[in-house]
């Protein structure tokens, strides 16, 4: 997983705003990651590149996808990451509307060595932005990796954090390379 | 704050649209804690929209209405804070130790009630300059507080002893600790004077008589209840992992209605009329509006990222004049 681990690698500056809600006695706490992106294109031309849940080929972990029902509610995706044989995420469509530009999604199944979380549901929206462009804003909530108390490094609520707001940023900086000059 | 867009030209398109000036009855607005954006959303409800973003560091969750200010709690930094509720301006603030979490407001003694996470107790501070007048001593954990209206009792949601404690509030002692659901964290006062608590362990409303210090009956309701409010004969819980308000009837203490909200509803509060229930949705960044007669959701008002609002949070004389 040598993409997935160069962008966590790249990621983890980024986390230091993202604390967990309170330190708990009682097993993890839900976590919650918003990144967001101002893209040099109208709404329109960014929605037409990541609207669609069946063609994530726009994020550069992404290697290929397979789904079924395109962008019905219940639809199904899942993702190979890196190369062909690499590791795997199943998801799963649960709110789509081409009118507000935004999808959500749920993962049904992963590894916790591919993505450090549990319980996994993610937003993605195009907005207005400034001068004709857009903001594109990615967010997720979801548990760390271990379930009970007294994590390893790998499975706890940071590693979890840094994990998603590793992959959001590499799909946002992908997006704004794509439209740069726009 | 941040920005602020002209209020009365958004009345005016209101006025225009709906052709009425007054909808509903009072100016009433929506003070809502957004902990992952460290800022709180004065919400309209009378136009369904964001009016201002105020500034609030620390990742801001509690909160609670009092005479003309609001009040707030940032969890991560330990502060509560007093605004001004006219225009938001920064009145007071006090950074505490512990864990503080849940807020009330108190009008008889003028005081506010912090419950501290950490070390069982509630900080009891002035709610002019906030400054620490005393402590109560609670079971483990204490989250969500009530302050009965006529100012003789207070009572706190202690999750990890699974227990509500009442105080008297005169003498400062413990009256009852009444043993209720599996960690109760939301905690809100009935119209008729009965304790309601959400049971986070084991999903559930507990039902209690906080004058004899005993439990009335235990409502089954959806996964993960948070916080409870009421209106027209009814109790509203926000579930946080099933994305639902159960609704229940305040006779018959059994659910009659499951509402599908935004995701991850916690704080919930109601308007003065009582005809709409407020539900923050942390995982949305939105508030679900409630017609609470129909039991329909009839508006959804964008807010900042990560809305809390746990506490009272709706409030009338945002941007008026002394």
């Amino acid at each position: 997983m040598q993409v997935l681990r160069r962008i966590l690698i790249a990621a983890l500056p980024v986390l230091l705003f993202c604390v967990p809600i309170m330190a708990e006695a009682h097993g993890p706490t839900r976590q919650k990651v918003t990144l967001t992106a101002d893209i040099a294109a109208p709404p329109e031309e960014v929605w037409a590149v990541i609207g669609n849940f069946q063609d994530m080929s726009w994020h550069p972990a992404v290697h290929s996808s397979i789904g079924e029902n395109g962008n019905e509610i219940d639809a199904t995706r899942i993702l190979t990451l890196g190369a062909e044989g690499g590791p795997t995420i199943d998801e799963v469509l649960y709110k789509y509307s081409d009118e507000k530009m935004s999808y959500s999604y749920r993962i049904t199944e992963v590894a916790v060595e591919v993505l450090p979380v549990t319980n996994y549901s993610s937003h993605l929206t195009v907005k207005p932005g400034a001068e004709g462009g857009s903001v594109v804003e990615w967010r997720g909530a979801f548990y760390r990796g271990y379930p009970n108390n007294d994590p390893p490094p790998e499975l706890n609520d940071e590693a979890a954090v840094a994990a998603v707001t590793g992959v959001y940023q590499a799909g946002l900086d992908a997006l704004a390379a794509r439209f740069a000059g726009n | 704050m941040r920005w602020r867009r002209g209020l009365p030209a958004i009345r005016t398109l209101a006025v225009a649209i709906f052709g009425c000036a007054a909808w509903p009855v009072a100016a009433e607005f929506a003070f809502v804690t957004n902990q992952n954006s460290s800022d709180l959303s004065v919400l309209d409800l009378e136009v369904h929209a964001e009016v201002a973003r105020i500034a609030v560091p620390g990742m801001p969750a509690g909160i609670a209405v009092g005479r003309g200010a609001f009040y707030t709690v940032s969890a991560d930094s330990k502060e509560v804070r007093r605004f001004a509720l006219r225009d938001g301006a920064l009145l007071a603030e006090v950074t505490l130790d512990g864990g503080p979490i849940g807020i009330a407001y108190g009008a008889v003694r003028d005081r506010v009630y912090v419950s501290d996470w950490y070390n069982a107790r509630i900080w009891v501070l002035d709610a002019g300059d906030l400054s620490v007048t005393g402590e109560l001593r609670t079971g483990s954990a204490p989250a969500g507080l009530v302050v009965s209206p006529d100012g003789t009792w207070l009572a706190s949601a202690d999750r990890d002893a699974d227990q509500v404690s009442v105080f008297d509030l005169d003498s400062g002692e413990l009256r009852y600790a009444v043993t209720v659901g599996v960690r109760p964290f939301g905690l809100s006062l009935g119209p008729r004077g009965r304790l309601f608590t959400a049971d986070v362990g084991s999903d559930s409303v507990t039902v209690v008589d906080p004058q004899q210090g005993r439990v009335v009956t235990t409502i089954k309701v959806g996964t993960r209840p948070y916080g409870i409010s009421f209106a027209q004969g009814s109790g509203f819980v926000t579930n946080q992992y099933a994305d639902t308000v159960s609704v229940f009837d305040l006779e018959t203490l059994s659910v009659t209605h499951t509402l599908q909200v935004g995701e991850y509803p916690e704080g919930t509060d109601v308007t003065g009329d009582g005809r709409f229930v407020l539900v923050a949705n942390w995982f949305s960044n939105t508030v679900s509006v409630i017609d609470a007669q129909s039991k329909t959701v009839v508006g959804e008002i964008e807010t900042g990222d990560g809305p809390r609002a746990f506490g009272r949070f709706v409030a009338d004389g945002y941007g008026k004049d002394d």
